[in-house]
């Protein structure tokens, strides 16, 4: 599976690590990997540092994950996008919309 | 009395000479300067002759008091020959002059026109080339469209429009996925409905089963429950009929289930684009901006300097116009001249006159050194004037003509 997913309690932090390639194929198991978390102010950090390939799917999916995060009054943090991944969240503007960890 | 003469004559040359220098110096070239040779040449000859005449008379005077009238006048006969000569010549050198003069003047003035209808045409081209600089400009400016847009607003058009394009796909695949996962639930309702159908299902196989055992309890009873194997059978017959219906519904439910698959299919076409062609256009589009701004930067550099060199253009043909009144100054310059060859011709006629033998001889060389004196101060009197007046073409402003 190239989906990671990794709930910790005590943080009240989702990590959603992915790997490879972020595309449509992955759009099922991202959607379980946070729709059954409903704690406020949970912390969703999306971990793309191992991923090489994303298309507009992906987008879409973290557009629907901060829909989640927000009705949660929780936040999306994008963590180490590869050079790739970054100028797709650029073109995108994605950094208007979600804080980025370099 | 012949060397006073000879004196007299030698100070009339000398202010001659003089005068031949003044027009040297006025800088007419070689011809004044030939001409001052050669009136120096037959100056000094004159002398030379003079010399030994009045030497030949002296050793006459010692030796043999009684010269003879015949001597003399062979003598007074050479001297007048001699001046003839030097008036005719000097007339020559002094047509020869008088023509270079004119034809100087001709061709100052043929020069004079070429150059100023070249300056007009230069600086009617100037113009010309500004107002092609223009267009080109104009041209250069905007995209050739009725709206005249430019070419930072095409780009920035095209920046925008590619944001939008971005905006719209992000926009379409989240609606997507959010349409796939309701089309997920509504699969997983039709898996609820099978089961339903299920029990639906085991519901008609046991009502089969009960009018089965019903027929069987009928035919027990005999012709008392023939009434009751009827019954009993439509029974059965209503639960096949159910079971059938029910084998029905679950075909239309399996088809509904295939035609959500390729729901999913086509959504997962939708959701899914791929960002690299959007990728490279977005770095093309960049790229475009920064060399927009560089090239329209370039452009002003340069159109800013075009716009100064017109000026420039202009000063440089005014001041080639204004050098065109050197026909003027040459024109003013040769007519004085002529006044000094005038002069020149004058003297060299008088001097032309003198005959030894006349008794009046004194009164006619003392008429020539006045008309020396006064040729001389005429002279430097014009010459005074004409270093106060202009003697630069610099100063002044003139308009185009």
């Amino acid at each position: 599976m190239a989906i990671k997913v990794n709930l910790s309690k005590e943080n009240n932090q989702l990590i959603i690590r992915i790997e490879e390639r972020f595309d449509f194929s992955l759009h099922q198991a991202f959607r379980d990997a946070y729709i059954n978390v409903k704690t406020n102010n949970t912390e969703f950090v999306l971990d793309l540092s191992s991923t090489s390939y994303m298309d507009s799917s992906a987008l879409g999916m973290i557009l629907l994950l901060k829909d989640h995060a927000e009705v949660l009054s929780g936040t999306v943090t994008i963590r180490k996008p590869s050079d790739t991944v970054n100028k797709i969240l650029e073109i995108a503007q994605f950094h208007r919309l979600l804080k980025i960890e370099y | 009395m012949k060397i006073k003469a000879m004196t007299l004559l030698l100070i009339g040359f000398v202010i001659s000479i003089c005068q031949l220098a003044h027009v040297l110096y006025s800088g007419f070239g070689v011809i004044s300067f030939l001409m001052a040779l050669t009136v120096s040449l037959v100056l000094l000859y004159f002398i030379f002759v003079s010399r030994k005449t009045a030497i030949f008379t002296r050793i006459k005077d010692e030796n043999v008091p009684k010269y003879t009238e015949r001597s003399q006048s062979d003598s007074d006969k050479l001297i007048h020959t001699t001046l003839e000569q030097i008036s005719e010549l000097v007339d020559q050198q002094v047509s020869v002059i008088d023509n270079e003069i004119n034809r100087t003047n001709t061709l100052v003035r043929d020069a004079t026109e070429g150059l100023s209808q070249s300056f007009k045409h230069l600086q009617s081209l100037s113009c010309e080339q500004q107002q092609m600089m223009n267009r080109v400009i104009n041209n250069h400016r905007n995209i050739g469209d009725e709206k005249e847009t430019s070419l930072e607003d095409f780009v920035n058009d095209s920046s925008r429009t590619l944001e939008e394009f971005v905006n719209v796909i992000i926009t379409t695949s989240k609606q997507s996925l959010q349409a796939m996962s309701f089309t997920e639930e509504m699969s997983k309702q039709l898996d609820g409905i099978f089961n339903l159908l299920a029990e639906v299902e085991n519901l008609a196989s046991q009502t089969n089963l009960l009018a089965l055992n019903a027929a069987i309890e009928a035919a027990r009873a005999g012709d008392a429950g023939r009434g009751f194997a009827v019954v009993a059978s439509e029974v059965r017959s209503l639960s096949v009929n159910s079971t059938e219906l029910n084998n029905d519904i679950r075909k239309e439910i399996f088809k509904t289930q295939t035609i959500i698959g390729n729901l999913r299919d086509s959504v997962e076409v939708m959701a899914s684009a791929d960002m690299t062609s959007t990728l490279e256009s977005k770095e093309n589009v960049s790229n475009m901006v920064v060399n927009v701004a560089r090239i329209n930067k370039e452009s002003s550099e340069i159109i800013d300097n075009l716009a100064g060199l017109t000026p420039q253009i202009n000063d440089t043909v005014s001041i080639g116009v204004r050098s065109l009144q050197f026909e003027d100054l040459t024109n003013q310059t040769l007519t004085s001249l002529k006044y000094n060859l005038d002069n020149l011709t004058s003297i060299s006629h008088k001097l032309s006159m003198i005959n030894l033998s006349d008794k009046n001889i004194t009164n006619t060389l003392q008429d020539i050194l006045l008309n020396c004196h006064d040729v001389t101060d005429k002279t430097n009197k014009i010459n005074n004037q004409r270093s106060v007046s202009q003697s630069s073409m610099d100063e002044g402003d003139i308009d185009l003509f």
